[in-house]
C-alpha cells in the first residue's frame, strides 16, 4: 500500500479525563511526564523560508550521476541535505541536541561520511553553541558525537584527501569565557582519539581558520585567534588595537607534528603583530600560492607564491577588512588560483590574485560567510549569507535564492485577534514580518509581509488601531508602520539635555493588558506612551546598575572598533504589567536588576537581592507578570554570556518578597540550556512554558516537574519568545533558527494532570470544531519553495495512553445523535497524548459504476452543526466524549442554511442511491438475458429476442452512467456525471443551495424518473414477453433484483471486482 | 508496507528486555520471531490475504477505498483498491511490476518502471524484511536504541540486495514493528515513507499489525490502512501476480 499511498473557549467533554486535585499529584509516579507523553500533541512549522536565516557552513560534491549534493549548516537551524543541488532539502540533524552549526565537511573519500562542527564561528551576540564535533557514515542518517564536547564551537574540518580517518578540526572554542579546549584538534583514527596538535598562547585563543594543500596533505596552515565576548564589549584580538594578542598564524610541513609561526621578522611581506581574526587558504590548484587576510591595525589580504615563506600585501579595501570578526573566509576556485572569494558584508571576488576586489553580492541578502565553488562548472557558485542560502549560475554575478530553507532566526512573536490570526515577529538581520497562521493552499513565502529593515525584534499590531502596526529594530529603534501604505513614523524616545539612552540591542515592548494603545519601552528608564508614539512619559529612574565599566562600547572590537548597538548594556531587557493590576509593572535588567513598581511607575523597588543563591550580575531574561495573581511573577535569569549555559526560573507570589526556585543548576528538572523565557498560560496557571536555547519546555504543575515538549518532530532550536492566541488557544513559537512554530490547540495540555498520566486511556478536552468554509489558494511554485502546512482539516480529537497501542482494535467511531455509527477513525497508537481528525462528514454516496470515477461524489456531505458523539473502544474497554460541531466562526450563513446544504446534498446522494440500484437492476436484466441467449441456438427466435432485451436494456443504463471508456476528457455526461457536478456545486458552499440548483435537483430527479419509467416500461413488455417465452421453454425467468446491495464500506475489492464485471460487457 | 503483516508476535511481552547494548541483530531477529509466533508458523504461511478499509488524506481532504492484498512466497504482491466500484491494481511478480489505473477511464494494465516497483518489491516477502533476510542477500546492522514518540525502540537498519534502505523500530518489551522507515532511490531521487504500525492481530496463531499508516515525506500526504480481516494460506489464482495475459484480465 505504500506505493498506493505515494501516487477550552468551548471545550466539551463528557467522559473525559479530569482535573485531579493537587493531593493525587503528590502519589502520581512523575516519570511519566516526559516527552513522549505531551509531544503527540504535535506543532507544524509556517517558516518563512522568504527570509531565512544565517548560513555558517557549507559543503559539497559533485555525484558520478551528475547531481551535485549539499550539506548546509544554518547558524542555529541545524543542516539540511539536498541531493539535487539545492531544489529540495531535508533536515538531517533533527535528532541532536544542538542546532549551531560551525562547519560542515564531506569525506572525499567517501561521500557517506559527513562531519558536522557543531557551535557557529561568526561570533556575534546573538550566537549559539555546540557541543563537539558529530560523524555520519550513511549520508547523515544517522549521526554519532565523536568527541570535543568542551568546544563550544568549530570553526572548520578538514579531511585527508588520502585518508579519511585522518581529520583535522579547528575549534575556535569558548566565546564567553576562559578555556583550555581550543586549539587544532587532530585525529587519525576516524575521530575515535583526537590530539591538540596546536594551542593558543593563553586561555582566550583558539583555532579559527585551517588550510589544507590540496596536493601534499601534511602542508597546514593555521590561523589562531585571541578572541571574547562579555555581555557589554568584544574583542578580536587584544583589550585594544595594538594591545598584546595571542593570534597568529602557523604552518606546517609534516601534518601537525610540528609548527612554525609566520611572522614579519621571518617571514618578509607579512605584516606586524598584534593581530585579530585570521583567514588562511592555499589555492587548490597551485600549492605555492597561499592567501592570508590578517586582522590588525593595517589590516589588509596578502599573497604568498612562495608555500608562505614570503609575502605581499594586496587588497585593503573596505569590505576586504570589514568586520573581522564576522567575515573571515576566502575561498579560492578550484581550478583558477586567480580566482578568490572573501564573504563580507557584499560577497566580494577578485579575478586578478587578490590585486583588486569587486563587490558581486548583486541580488544576495549580504553579510555572506560561506562559498563552495563547482569544480565541475566553477562558474556554478553557491554563497551562505545571513539571508540564507543563494545560487550563482554565472560565476557570482547573478544570483538564485534559496526559498527552500525555513532557518529563520525570530526573537520575538505576538498575534493579533484576525480569522485567522496573523503573526508578527523580528528576525536576526531580517527585518520584521507578519504572516498568516493559515491560508488556503497552505502558508507560502507569499504568505508572509516584510514591514521594517535591519535586524527585527518586537513587533505588534496596534490594538487601538488594526490599520497600525508596531516594528523595532535594533537599538531600541521603534517605527509605527501603516499596514497597507507601509508608510512607517520613526516614534523612537530621545534622550534629554547630555544624556544618552542605553537601548539594549533587543529592547523590550510590552502593550499594556488594561489600555488598548498603551505601549511600554525600555532603555535604562522606563517609558510609556499613551498616543501612539506622539508624546513618551518616563515612568522610572535608572532602573539599571549604571555600571560605567559596562559602557565602554566605543571600545568594543579589539583590534577593529566595532560598537553596532548589540554589545550596549546596563539596560531594561524585560517588561511586564500585570494582568490583574493596572501600573504593577515589573522590568528585568541586562545587569541583574528585578524592578517592580506597583504605582505605575511612582516607585521602585529592586526585588533581586530576595532571590537566594543567584549570582549577581545575570541577565534577567524574562519576567512575567502572573496572569491570576497580582502579587505573582515568573522570572527567568540568563548567565550565558559568563559562560555559564546554566536555567535559573523563580517564582514569587508575594511581589517578590520572596522566591521559590523552580528551576536551578542544581536541580535542573530536565531543563537543558539557559532560558529566553517563561510563561504562565492564560487559563491553567498550572501550566508553565519555558522557552530555552534549546527547546520548548513544559510544566503541568506549576514548575515542579518539567517535559521537552518534541511534537512535530519539533528540534532542540531556540525557543526565544511564545505567545497564546486566546480564543485559538493556539501556542506561537518564535525560534532562532527554524522560524515559527504552532501548537494549534493546547486544551489537551491544559487538561493534563497527575491523574490522568496515570489512567491507562480516556479523552482529553478539546476546542469545539468549527467547519471551517472550504477554500482555494496559492499556485504551484516548483519543489523549491517552502510552504507551511495549515491546521488540520476536521474536528480535533484528543486522546491519552498510558502506555503504546500494540495488541487488538483501538477503534474510533463517530455517532450522531440517534447512535448511528457515521463515522470510524483510524487511531493513533502512539504513547501520551494523542490527535485524530474527524472529517465531520457522512459517508458518501453510493456511486453507480461507470467510465471514471465520479470525483465530487468521493466525499460525504459536512453534517450539520451539532454534538456527536466519539467513542473509543480500546480492548474490552470504551471510553465516551462529545464533540461539539459548529459553523465557521467567519460563515455568514446560518445553522439553517447549513441544515439546507445538507438536505440539498442527501437529496442528491439519495438520487445516487436511485441510480445506484436502477444500473444494478438494469446490468442484472442484461447479464440474464445474455447468459441465457448463449445457452440458445442460433436460429431460435428467442435467442434473438434475448439479445434486443440485454441491448434495450444497456441503451437504458447508458442514459444514466458515461460508459466511454480510455481514459481521454471524453466529455460523455449522464445522469450520473450531471448529478455529480451539482453535488460538487452544492458541496463547495456551506449556504443555503442556490434556487437554480434546487430546481437542478427536481429536474434531474425528473429524469432520472424518465428512465426509470422507461425501464418499468421494459419489464412490463419486453422482459414479460422475454420471460413468458423463457417459461414456455421451460427456462428460469429473468429476476429484477430489488436493488443493489447495501455496501456501507464501499466492499471488498473483490466483490466490487465482481459487482463490476457482472454488468461490463463492453 | 504490508509486508509488516507478516511481522507476527506470539508471544507478547514474554521476552524481558535486555541491555540495548547488549544485543545483536540475530538476537533481536530471534526475538521478533519467537514473538510473533514462531518461526515454524511464520514460514508455514506461503500466501496472505488481507482485507480492509483504506483512507488516503492529502490537501484536497480525505478518500476512503476498500482494499484487499495478496500475498505468496516467495515475494508476490497483488493490491487492490476500490472505490464506486472502479479498482486500482498494483502487482508485482517477483519480476516486474504493473498497474491498472481505471479512475479516469483506462482498464488496461501498464508495466511499472523498475524502480516504481521497488517498494513492492521490497515489501513483497512474506516473511518481512528481518526474518530470511540473509537468505535474500539483504544486510541488517543494529543501530542500538531511537525513541519512536515516546518508545525507546531498537532500531534496525535493512540495507536490501536492490540498495534500498528500510530502518526497522522494534518494541523494547515486545519486539514488534512499531514503525519503518524506507529509503529508495527512485530515478535517482531518495523517496521515504514512514509507516507505523498497531492493532496487532492473531492470524492462524500468528499476529499482524492491523493499523498500518503510512506518509511520504515532504508532500503532505498519509495513507491509513485499517484491516478487517486476513486469512493465512488462502488459494489464490496462479495468475493474479504476472502481467496479465489479456487485455482485461488483470482486473
Amino acid at each position: 500500500m505504500k506505493n498506493i499511498h505515494r501516487h477550552l473557549a468551548a471545550a466539551i467533554a463528557t467522559a473525559c479525563l479530569c482535573a485531579a486535585s493537587a493531593n493525587a499529584a503528590d502519589k502520581t509516579d512523575w516519570s511519566r511526564f516526559d516527552s513522549g507523553a505531551i509531544s503527540g500533541l504535535n506543532m507544524r512549522n509556517i517558516g518563512s523560508a522568504t527570509m531565512s536565516g544565517r548560513i555558517a557552513a557549507l559543503d559539497a560534491v559533485d555525484e558520478k550521476d551528475g547531481k551535485t549534493t549539499l550539506y548546509v549548516g544554518a547558524a542555529s537551524g541545524g543542516v539540511w541535505k539536498s541531493t539535487d543541488g539545492g531544489t529540495t532539502f531535508k533536515p538531517v540533524f533533527d535528532r541532536e541536541p544542538v542546532q549551531s552549526i560551525g562547519a560542515i565537511t564531506v569525506d572525499p573519500t567517501n561521500h557517506d561520511t559527513i562531519w558536522v562542527g557543531t557551535g557557529e564561528a561568526w561570533t556575534r551576540n546573538s550566537v549559539s553553541v555546540g557541543d563537539g564535533i558529530y560523524k555520519s557514515t550513511d549520508g547523515g542518517d544517522t549521526w554519532k558525537n565523536v568527541g570535543l564536547p568542551d568546544s563550544e564551537r568549530i570553526a572548520k574540518i578538514i579531511v585527508d584527501p588520502k585518508n579519511g580517518n585522518t581529520v583535522y578540526a579547528c575549534v575556535p572554542g569558548k566565546l564567553w569565557s576562559d578555556s583550555a579546549d581550543r586549539g587544532l584538534y587532530k585525529t587519525t583514527d576516524g575521530g575515535a582519539h583526537w590530539n591538540l596538535i596546536l594551542k593558543g598562547g593563553n586561555l582566550s585563543t583558539g583555532c579559527a581558520s585551517i588550510s589544507m594543500d590540496a596536493n601534499n596533505p601534511g602542508v597546514l596552515f593555521a590561523g589562531m585567534w585571541d578572541f571574547r565576548r562579555k555581555g557589554w564589549t568584544f574583542r578580536s584580538g587584544g583589550e585594544s588595537p595594538t594591545a598584546k594578542s595571542g593570534s597568529g598564524l602557523f604552518t606546517s610541513s609534516d601534518g601537525g607534528k610540528s609548527w612554525t609561526e609566520i611572522s614579519s621578522t621571518a617571514n618578509k611581506g607579512f605584516p606586524e603583530k598584534p593581530f585579530g581574526r585570521i583567514a588562511v587558504t592555499v589555492a587548490p590548484s597551485d600549492s605555492k600560492i597561499v592567501y592570508a587576510f590578517v586582522e590588525s591595525t593595517d589590516s589588509a589580504l596578502f599573497r604568498s607564491d612562495d608555500g608562505g615563506k614570503t609575502w605581499d600585501k594586496r587588497d585593503k579595501s573596505q569590505l576586504m577588512v570589514w568586520r573581522p570578526f564576522y567575515f573571515a573566509s576566502l575561498i579560492v576556485d578550484p581550478k583558477n588560483p586567480e580566482r578568490l572569494f572573501k564573504p563580507d558584508l557584499n560577497l566580494i571576488q577578485s579575478l586578478d590574485g587578490g590585486k583588486s576586489f569587486a563587490n558581486v553580492g548583486g541580488g544576495t541578502h549580504g553579510d555572506s560567510h560561506v562559498v563552495w565553488i563547482d569544480p565541475r562548472d566553477t562558474q556554478h557558485v553557491y554563497v551562505g549569507d545571513d539571508g540564507g542560502l543563494w545560487q550563482s549560475f554565472d560565476g557570482g554575478n547573478k544570483w538564485w535564492k534559496q526559498n527552500n530553507l525555513p532557518v529563520s532566526q525570530f526573537y520575538h512573536v505576538s498575534v493579533d485577534g484576525d480569522d485567522p490570526y496573523h503573526v508578527y515577529g523580528g528576525l536576526q538581520d531580517n527585518a520584521c514580518w507578519v504572516g498568516d497562521s493559515a491560508y488556503p493552499g497552505g502558508i507560502g513565502n507569499a504568505q508572509w509581509e516584510n514591514m521594517c529593515g535591519g535586524d527585527g525584534f518586537f513587533m505588534f499590531a496596534d490594538p487601538a488601531d488594526q490599520d497600525y502596526i508596531y516594528a523595532e529594530t535594533q537599538g531600541g529603534a521603534i517605527i509605527r508602520v501603516n499596514r497597507h501604505t507601509h508608510q512607517m513614523r520613526d516614534i523612537q524616545p530621545r534622550a534629554g539635555y547630555n544624556e544618552k539612552l542605553r537601548w539594549n540591542w533587543n529592547t523590550p515592548l510590552e502593550l499594556s493588558p488594561h489600555e488598548k494603545g498603551t505601549l511600554y519601552m525600555g532603555a535604562q528608564f522606563l517609558f510609556r506612551t499613551r498616543d501612539h508614539g506622539q508624546s513618551w512619559d518616563r515612568i522610572s529612574p535608572d532602573l539599571t546598575t549604571n555600571d560605567p565599566q559596562k559602557q565602554k562600547q566605543e571600545e568594543s572590537g579589539g583590534v577593529t572598533v566595532d560598537n553596532s548597538a548589540a554589545e550596549t548594556n546596563t539596560t531594561i531587557y524585560s517588561i511586564s504589567e500585570s494582568p490583574k493590576q493596572a501600573g504593577l509593572i515589573w522590568v528585568g535588567t541586562d545587569d541583574g536588576n528585578l524592578q517592580l513598581t506597583r504605582d505605575d511607575g511612582k516607585s521602585w523597588t529592586n526585588v533581586v537581592g530576595n532571590i537566594r543563591d543567584l549570582p549577581k550580575g545575570e541577565w534577567v531574561s524574562w519576567v512575567q507578570a502572573g496572569q491570576f495573581d497580582a502579587g505573582t511573577a515568573f522570572a527567568s535569569f540568563d548567565r550565558h554570556t559568563y559562560g555559564d549555559m546554566a536555567p535559573y526560573i523563580y517564582e514569587t507570589r508575594d511581589y517578590g518578597k520572596s522566591w521559590t526556585a523552580l528551576v536551578t543548576p542544581k536541580d535542573t528538572k530536565g531543563l537543558h540550556g539557559y532560558v529566553h523565557v517563561i510563561k504562565q498560560d492564560i487559563v491553567n496557571p498550572q501550566l508553565l512554558f519555558a522557552g530555552t536555547e534549546f527547546g520548548l519546555w513544559v510544566s503541568i504543575d506549576g514548575g515542579g516537574h518539567w517535559a521537552q515538549f518534541k511534537g512535530g518532530d519539533f528540534p532542540a532550536v531556540a525557543v526565544r519568545d511564545l505567545a497564546i492566541q486566546p480564543r485559538d488557544d493556539s501556542l506561537v513559537l518564535a525560534t532562532h533558527g527554524r522560524g515559527i512554530w504552532i501548537v494549534d490547540d493546547i486544551t489537551p495540555l491544559r487538561n493534563l494532570n497527575a491523574q490522568v498520566l496515570n489512567e491507562e486511556a480516556g479523552f482529553l478536552p478539546v476546542q469545539a470544531a468549527q467547519q471551517r468554509i472550504s477554500a482555494y489558494g496559492g499556485w504551484s511554485e516548483g519543489d523549491a519553495s517552502f510552504t507551511g502546512p495549515n491546521p488540520k482539516d476536521g474536528a480535533r480529537i484528543a486522546y491519552y495512553q498510558k502506555s503504546r497501542h500494540l495488541f487488538g482494535k483501538l477503534k474510533i467511531d463517530v455517532l450522531d445523535a440517534k447512535g448511528e455509527v457515521i463515522d470510524s477513525i483510524p487511531a493513533n497508537v502512539r504513547r501520551g497524548i494523542n490527535l485524530v481528525y474527524w472529517s465531520m462528514r457522512v459517508k458518501p454516496p453510493r456511486v453507480p459504476p461507470a467510465a471514471q470515477v465520479a470525483f465530487n461524489s468521493t466525499q460525504g456531505a459536512r453534517v450539520p452543526p451539532g454534538t456527536y458523539t466519539v467513542r473509543m473502544t480500546k480492548g474490552d474497554a470504551t471510553f465516551d466524549t462529545k464533540v461539539q460541531v459548529n459553523l465557521d466562526r467567519r460563515a455568514n450563513y446560518t445553522v439553517a442554511d447549513r441544515q439546507a446544504q445538507y438536505d440539498a446534498a442527501q437529496r442528491v446522494s439519495a438520487l445516487f442511491g436511485r441510480m445506484t440500484d436502477l444500473v444494478y437492476q438494469l446490468s442484472a436484466v442484461r447479464m440474464q438475458a445474455d447468459a441465457d441467449s448463449a445457452k440458445l441456438g442460433e436460429k431460435d427466435a428467442l435467442r434473438s429476442q434475448l439479445a434486443q432485451l440485454g441491448d434495450k436494456a444497456d441503451e437504458i443504463r447508458k442514459k444514466i452512467v458515461a460508459t466511454k471508456q480510455g481514459g481521454a476528457i471524453t466529455g460523455e455526461e449522464r445522469l450520473r456525471e450531471h448529478t455529480d457536478t451539482l453535488y460538487g456545486a452544492i458541496m463547495s458552499y456551506d449556504g443555503k443551495p442556490a434556487d437554480y440548483q434546487l430546481a437542478r435537483i427536481d429536474t434531474l430527479t425528473r429524469e432520472l424518473d424518465d428512465v426509470a419509467k422507461q425501464f418499468s416500461d421494459l419489464q412490463k413488455n419486453e422482459l414479460a414477453k422475454a420471460n413468458a417465452a423463457l417459461q414456455s421453454a421451460k427456462h428460469a425467468p429473468i429476476m429484477v433484483p430489488p436493488g443493489a446491495p447495501a455496501d456501507k464500506s464501499g466492499g471488498s475489492a473483490e466483490a466490487a471486482k465482481a459487482y463490476f464485471s457482472r454488468f461490463e460487457r463492453d | 508496507m504490508l509486508k509488516s503483516w507478516v511481522t507476527m508476535l506470539g508471544a507478547a511481552g514474554l521476552f524481558a528486555a535486555v541491555s540495548a547494548q547488549a544485543i545483536t541483530v540475530d538476537e533481536l531477529i530471534a526475538k521478533n520471531a519467537a514473538a510473533r509466533g514462531g518461526l515454524a508458523k511464520i514460514e508455514a504461511i506461503k500466501t496472505l490475504k488481507a482485507e480492509g478499509k483504506m483512507r488516503f488524506i492529502g490537501g484536497f481532504g480525505s478518500i476512503d477505498l476498500s482494499f484487499v492484498q495478496y500475498k505468496q512466497a516467495p515475494d508476490s504482491v497483488r493490491t487492490e483498491a476500490t472505490v464506486q466500484g472502479l479498482t486500482q491494481v498494483q502487482s508485482w511478480d517477483g519480476k516486474e511490476a504493473w498497474q491498472i489505473s481505471p479512475f479516469q477511464g483506462r482498464r488496461d494494465p501498464e508495466r511499472m518502471s523498475a524502480d516504481d516497483a521497488k517498494s513492492m518489491a521490497d515489501d513483497a516477502p512474506i516473511a518481512g524484511s528481518l526474518i530470511g533476510y540473509k537468505e535474500r542477500g539483504d544486510q541488517i546492522e543494529y543501530l542500538g536504541t531511537e525513541d519512536v514518540d515516546g518508545t525507546n525502540a531498537y532500531k534496525l537498519k535493512v540495507t536490501f540486495k536492490n540498495g534500498d534502505i528500510e530502518y526497522v523500530y522494534l518494541d523494547p518489551d515486545h519486539y514488534v514493528e512499531i514503525r519503518t522507515v524506507g529509503q529508495r532511490k527512485v530515478r535517482g531521487t531518495l523517496t521515504e515513507d514512514i509507516t507505523d504500525y498497531g492493532d496487532y492481530e492473531l492470524v492462524d496463531g500468528v499476529y499482524f499489525p492491523f493499523s498500518i499508516n503510512t506518509r511520504t515525506r515532504g508532500d503532505g500526504g498519509e495513507t491509513v490502512l485499517t484491516v478487517d480481516k486476513a486469512q493465512a494460506n488462502a488459494p489464490l489464482d496462479a495468475t493474479l501476480f504476472a502481467f496479465p495475459s489479456t487485455p482485461k484480465s488483470g482486473q
